[in-house]
């Protein structure tokens, strides 16, 4: 392995001073001069016809600034998927009707909070009830209620996707039974599978949705300033283009007029991805006043009316020979939308792509179907489809491994792809360390002894993941620059979103291993849409793969540029010059060189003023143009793939149904860990967050109402739950990513659900279906495995 | 209903003040909105997640459930008071090197939490502290990285004051 000074070396973080003397200033902790305080009022009916709005007693109370209601943002649509086949259906504010429990229907700016929660109780509201529909299966059936018409574009409008340059028009789309989103894509012969295997299986599995639960609740402060037209905000977000790209669409501020501030983000999962409504409103409501506006959502809003993971109920059927060749696989979808297509349509897809890389599978039907209800939105969280489907067809392979009296081990290893593989839609697979991290956690776990040998109520079990590595969304890029200072040091300008994964600071550790440099060498700009070179976004598991990649690059093209001049300076060659500690040195005669300051001045001096600043971009899948068809799955959708294994051992306790996780082993191919603490602490977050999905997490209803919307009733893990984590590099260096690296942040957490899931059947061999695996449900298994 | 405004006496990290203050209003607002002490964090409102975490004559609270009109005469610690002339705290240093936080959003209410223990206990076993840090949520980290900073400040208190001088 080659040698680094930098790379691969778990320094502390970038960030570390601000956020542990609490000055990093979140959201939250933004305080502008003459700022108000909005609040929103949010239906309290599933579904219901706005009959009348009577705003006019709070708009009387002292210290009410404004009160808007859904006539105020009449025909403003957003949503995470506006594509010309699906236009985004969300209002900003409920217009003639409410859809979910939780849903704006009016929003108050006063001079303090009270105030405007006080202003929020003298609005009357009279509703029609209508009947409601929370369960998608009854949702599609004929004669359900109705949660949407025909979803029209207004006149002229276009759909996102044609603004980002997609050539086509939008389109009506009309859910007949409330189908929302269909993805149907197949390759082989899957009914020819079936006809040559040996042996079929067909499971039908249950993933709820969770929150994301990220510490910081979501929130936004909006500035804007009358005279000049320039919106200003400060959000809790995961990526800025997107974000003003739709207060822009909007509320028809020009895009370039709305500047991003950098804040501290805290934690993101997936779930602050897409804009809210929260976060136009409060834009709107600053535009209407002329003040800055602060708006922060409670636990419970963010519970309630935010958006949660994606439910999905999976039916897996799968052929397969004796020997343990799968020949054919069937997967039916069916996802609990919400009142809003949130990002079902792509989790749809994702259900298959993320799983594509793995087993070589030669007929494959994949169909997926997604229902509006009448609840909150869902969104992709930390793997996104992933884990629901890992869950499902990793604990099938555990159950047909044991029919067919399989090792689990051989017969993933049988089944999967090779280093090389081009997979059905023509992604490569470049780097391929899976077979390696199987191998390397069942000798760390000491699998072999302990399969099946551990005795009553113990066991062990294992599953593996893939994740992608960036795809084509809007803008199509990510951007840097690199530019020398006065005294040899370099200011790195990034777009990405630091939301805790640590880009900021392993970006600056690329810059400084390329350019010879000690990583304090590298000052940070970072998070200003103004500042900052356009990046896409950090959503799509693309930040090190292709957002700190462009660092990489600027910081080539940097090097180049010194270089250059250098050589000019000592009337070398460029081949035989190296970079170190600020300077430029002769290979051949090291102490021959010219500082780094000196090359600017010269720089600055011979060449009219040429002040060194490198440039970098990275396009996600550089080949294609824009996304694949979701609903077709054609075509190229990423460069690269990361893979987890993950084994768990856990104690059930017979008496109460309950499942303590003694250990976790991770293998992950991350290409090559960039920072290795920031790494390790990726996978401990994935083992601990992965374990709450497995035995406890669950947002649960009760007629459209969310039931358990705070930290006392939707339990996280705590320090005490957590077991004993073992992570194991088993890296793959990718030919295209930076030094070789891949993504690390959400591949491992499918895994990781997937191996309690089947260490816990093989303690107890109750097959459960459904997550969260509750006492309860292993409870009355064991007591029903023991009548029988 | 606007209530009559009360004179309170409190000292924030070791600074004594006399304040005004609404008798409604929580710790948590009171650092906040009136000292512009922004590290402790609002993340639940109820009790249960320790972002908020400050110590109030040596014992960790969450001040979002604690009312401000309570530390009438009582020492007040936050955060901001954690690294004194230009000195980090060990805790602080052991943070850092650590790489224990991500976002970093609950991590002024763990050093709270994680310094009144450590003041009561300065040996907890990992079990101790795991029990004791229990009422501080994080989601990024997985938490094993705080547990291994604070018990590394337990156990080897050496390398982290002699950075201290």
């Amino acid at each position: 392995m080659a040698d680094y000074r930098v790379v691969g070396k778990g320094i502390p973080r970038k960030d570390s001073i601000e956020k542990i003397t609490g000055q990093a200033k979140y959201t939250f902790d933004i305080v502008l001069p003459e700022m108000l305080h909005a609040k929103i009022l949010r239906s309290l009916h599933a579904h219901a016809k706005i009959v009348n709005i009577d705003t006019s007693e709070a708009e009387k109370l002292p210290g009410v600034k404004a009160v808007i209601t859904g006539k105020d943002t009449w025909g403003m649509r957003f949503g995470f998927v506006d594509t010309p086949r699906y236009p985004c259906e969300q209002p900003v504010i409920a217009e003639d009707k409410v859809r979910f429990i939780g849903e704006s229907v009016a929003a108050v700016a006063a001079v303090d909070e009270n105030t405007a929660n006080e202003a929020l109780d003298l609005i009357e509201i009279e509703y029609e009830p209508i009947p409601a529909v929370f369960d998608p299966e009854e949702a599609m059936k004929e004669g359900a209620p109705q949660i949407h018409g025909e979803q029209i574009p207004a006149p002229g409008r276009k759909c996102a996707w044609q603004d980002w340059g997609v050539a086509r028009v939008a389109r009506s789309y009309n859910p007949v039974n409330n189908i929302g989103a269909t993805v149907n894509l197949s390759y082989g012969d899957s009914e020819k599978g079936f006809a040559e295997a040996e042996y079929i299986r067909e499971d039908t599995w249950v993933v709820p949705r969770t929150s994301h639960a990220a510490m910081e609740p979501h929130g936004a402060v909006a500035s804007y300033n009358p005279l000049t037209g320039y919106l200003d905000v400060w959000l809790s977000h995961m990526g800025y283009e997107l974000k003003r790209y739709w207060i822009s669409k909007t509320l028809g501020i020009p895009i370039s007029k709305i500047r991003v501030h950098k804040t501290f983000i805290g934690g993101a999962f997936g779930g602050k991805a897409q804009v809210f409504d929260h976060e136009i409103i409060a834009s709107f409501l600053s535009r209407k006043t002329g003040k800055p506006v602060k708006l922060i959502l409670t636990r419970d809003e963010v519970f309630t009316s935010t958006n949660n993971s994606i439910a999905l109920k999976i039916n897996v059927k799968k052929g397969v020979k004796k020997d343990g060749t799968i020949v054919g696989q069937h997967v039916k979808l069916i996802s609990d939308m919400g009142a809003y297509r949130g990002s079902v349509p792509v989790c749809l897809f994702l259900c298959h792509s993320m799983r594509d890389a793995i087993y070589n599978i030669p007929n494959l039907t994949h169909e997926g179907v997604g229902a509006y209800t009448n609840k909150s939105t869902t969104m992709a969280k930390r793997g996104h489809g992933s884990q629901q489907m890992t869950t499902a067809i990793e604990s099938q392979m555990d159950w047909i491994a044991e029919d067919l009296g399989l090792d689990p081990v051989e017969f993933r290893l049988k089944n999967l792809r090779q280093k090389g593989d081009v997979l059905p839609n023509r992604d490569t697979l470049n780097s391929y360390g899976l077979p390696d991290c199987i191998k390397k956690i069942v000798e760390a776990s000491n699998w072999k002894e302990k399969r099946g040998k551990l005795g009553p109520g113990r066991g062990i079990g294992l599953a593996v993941s893939a994740m992608f590595n960036g795809s084509g969304y809007w803008p199509f890029t990510a951007g840097s620059i690199v530019r020398m200072n006065h005294d040899g040091t370099v200011t790195l300008y990034m777009g990405q979103a630091e939301f805790g994964q640590g880009p900021t600071t392993t970006t600056c550790q690329l810059v400084a291993e390329e350019l010879g440099l000690n990583v304090e060498d590298v000052n940070l700009v970072d998070g200003d849409s103004e500042l900052c070179p356009l990046d896409y976004s950090n959503f799509l598991s693309g930040g090190m793969f292709v957002s700190c990649k462009a660092g990489l690059v600027a910081a080539q093209d940097l090097r180049q540029q010194i270089l250059k001049v250098a050589a000019e300076m000592l009337e070398e060659d460029v081949e035989d010059l190296e970079t170190m500690n600020r300077r430029v040195y002769i290979k051949t005669d090291p102490e021959e060189g010219v500082a780094f300051d000196e090359i600017l001045r010269y720089s600055i001096q011979k060449h009219a003023g040429d002040l060194l600043m490198g440039k970098g971009f990275c396009k996600p899948v550089p080949e294609i143009e824009f996304y694949p068809s979701l609903s077709k799955g054609s075509g190229r959708w990423t460069d690269a793939y990361s893979f987890t294994a993950s084994i768990a051992e856990v104690s059930v306790d017979a008496e109460t149904g309950r499942t303590k996780v003694d250990h976790i082993w991770i293998g992950d191919d991350c290409g090559r860990e960039i920072n290795t603490a920031i790494c390790e602490g990726q996978l401990q977050s994935q083992a601990v967050m992965g374990m709450g999905d497995a035995l406890f997490e669950e947002v649960m209803f009760s007629e459209g109402r969310t039931i358990n919307a705070n930290f006392v009733d939707y339990e996280i893990p705590r320090a005490f739950d957590i077991p004993e984590i073992t992570t194991i590099d088993a890296s793959d260096p990718d030919p295209n990513g930076p030094f070789g690296a891949k993504e690390i942040g959400e591949c491992a957490r499918a895994a990781v659900i997937g191996s309690i899931v089947n260490a816990v059947y093989d303690a107890t061999k109750v097959k459960i279906t459904s997550l969260p695996l509750h006492p309860e449900k292993i409870f009355r298994g064991l007591e029903e495995k023991a009548k029988s | 209903m606007e209530l009559a405004k009360k004179l309170i006496k409190v000292a924030v990290n070791g600074e004594s003040r006399e304040l005004w203050i609404k008798q409604n209003i929580t710790l948590l607002d009171l650092l906040r909105d009136y000292l512009g002490l922004t590290g402790a964090k609002l993340a639940c409102i109820s009790n249960s997640c320790g972002a908020c975490t400050v110590i109030v004559d040596d014992m960790a609270v969450k001040s979002c459930s604690v009312l401000a009109m309570q530390v009438d005469g009582k020492e007040v610690f936050t955060v901001e008071g954690l690294a004194k002339d230009n000195k980090l705290h060990p805790l602080q240093q052991a943070f850092i090197e650590h790489v224990a936080f991500q976002c970093g959003f609950c991590t002024p209410g763990k050093l709270m939490s994680a310094k009144a223990l450590l003041d009561e206990n300065p040996n907890p076993t990992e079990e101790e502290l795991r029990r004791d840090m229990e009422g501080n949520l994080c989601r990024c980290t997985g938490y094993k990285k705080y547990i291994e900073a604070i018990m590394d400040v337990a156990q080897h208190p050496e390398k982290y004051s002699a950075k201290e001088g």
